[in-house]
């Protein structure tokens, strides 16, 4: 794992995370990789599932790549063809009212697809 | 280090006491893995005496596992050999696949300690939260002998309660015997009296009991019962005793 990488992201991610405030039940977002798609999943700390909200999609240099609707399930998919992700990806969720976020290092990556 | 120096003269002294509680000890890297703390949790096993740094030798587990969402893992194969304490032990780097609470749990070979007359087994875990999630803190495993938390057993600050039911066989033990040490790694606590090495509570009727340390880093809760069996040791049948051991880190707090 390059964490130096990860915190780089990370660095570039708690600019736009910053302003957002923690409330008493959290979102907690995490993001699965394979070799086709980025599986976003989020709930709240309460366990309960995130039924809407907002999906972003940055690269490693903080650019919006895209943007999708969470679903009902709480989860979302970005299929990896569909965005450029050699500098890492970084995941936000933001309902509105709670939002976080999940990095996808370019290690991850080549981890799952086994290079 | 702000705390841990009790008694500086009186090191001597403390050094010619004899050693006190054993633990079985699973200490991880970090209990709260955060995604930019990387991918994985480097785990380090011992048998010693936690305050004193004293190490002893553990023999290869009876079994070593990791529960997470509900599924456990048998891990015993994986375990690297290593020098903990000077003595033999072992480690693990084990990746935390997704978020939520991995309960890493050893059960060791019977110990037999001439000193007491008796086989020692420590069942011994530890609870690590991956990723933010802490979904499953208050996992029950369902060893011969547990304790249960109550409180979130990560995520403390110094001086909070800790709070667990010591079980046996899945029923909770009344008035429990539950004794606390330090792992003084890298703390420099020296205790002005052998008594203050572990100390110990005792559960109340429900089998709860409560401690509040007076600092951050690992601290462990052995709670010790004899078992309803003997073991063989040259050819008669020797008492058991059964600790239930959890490790649980206090945060220090930052504020002023």
């Amino acid at each position: 794992m390059d964490r130096t990488v990860i915190r780089a992201i990370a660095l570039a991610c708690c600019v736009i995370a910053a302003p957002f405030g923690a409330a008493a039940h959290q979102l907690v977002v995490f993001a699965s990789v394979d070799c086709e798609a980025v599986t976003v999943e989020a709930k709240f700390s309460s366990g309960r599932v995130t039924q809407k909200g907002d999906v972003r999609v940055l690269d490693g240099e903080n650019n919006l790549l895209t943007t999708l609707p969470l679903q009902s399930d709480g989860t979302a998919r970005v299929p990896l063809d569909s965005v450029d992700h050699s500098s890492g990806l970084v995941i936000e969720v933001d309902t509105g009212s709670h939002d976080n976020y999940w990095i996808v290092t370019p290690e991850d990556i080549a981890r799952k697809c086994g290079s | 280090m702000k705390h841990h120096i009790f008694n500086a003269s009186l090191a001597t002294l403390v050094a010619a006491m004899p050693a006190a509680a054993h633990y079985g000890m699973i200490i991880p890297s970090d209990p709260m893995i955060s995604q930019e703390d990387g991918r994985s949790v480097a785990l380090t096993m011992s048998f010693s005496h936690p305050f004193e740094l004293d190490g002893m030798t553990l023999e290869t587990p009876v079994a070593f596992s990791v529960t997470h969402e509900g599924a456990s893992t048998d891990l015993l194969g994986s375990l690297q050999d290593a020098k903990v304490m000077g003595e033999p032990g072992y480690t693990l780097d084990y990746p935390l696949e997704r978020p939520g609470t991995y309960i890493f749990a050893m059960e060791p070979q019977p110990y037999w300690e001439p000193a007491e007359d008796a086989f020692i087994i420590h069942y011994t875990k530890t609870y690590v939260t991956a990723y933010g999630d802490d979904e499953g803190w208050d996992t029950e495993l369902g060893l011969k002998t547990e304790i249960v938390p109550l409180s979130k057993p990560f995520g403390l600050w110094e001086h909070n309660v800790f709070q667990g039911i010591v079980k046996m066989d899945g029923a909770a033990v009344p008035y429990a015997e539950v004794e606390v040490e330090f792992f003084n790694d890298g703390a420099g606590a020296i205790a002005p009296d052998a008594l203050m090495i572990t100390q110990t509570v005792k559960a109340d009727a429900a089998g709860v009991f409560t401690y509040a340390p007076p600092s951050d880093g690992w601290w462990g809760f052995a709670a010790l019962n004899t078992a309803d069996y003997t073991l063989p040791q040259n050819g008669e049948d020797k008492a058991v005793e059964l600790g239930a051991v959890i490790w649980v880190h206090f945060e220090e707090w930052t504020g002023q």
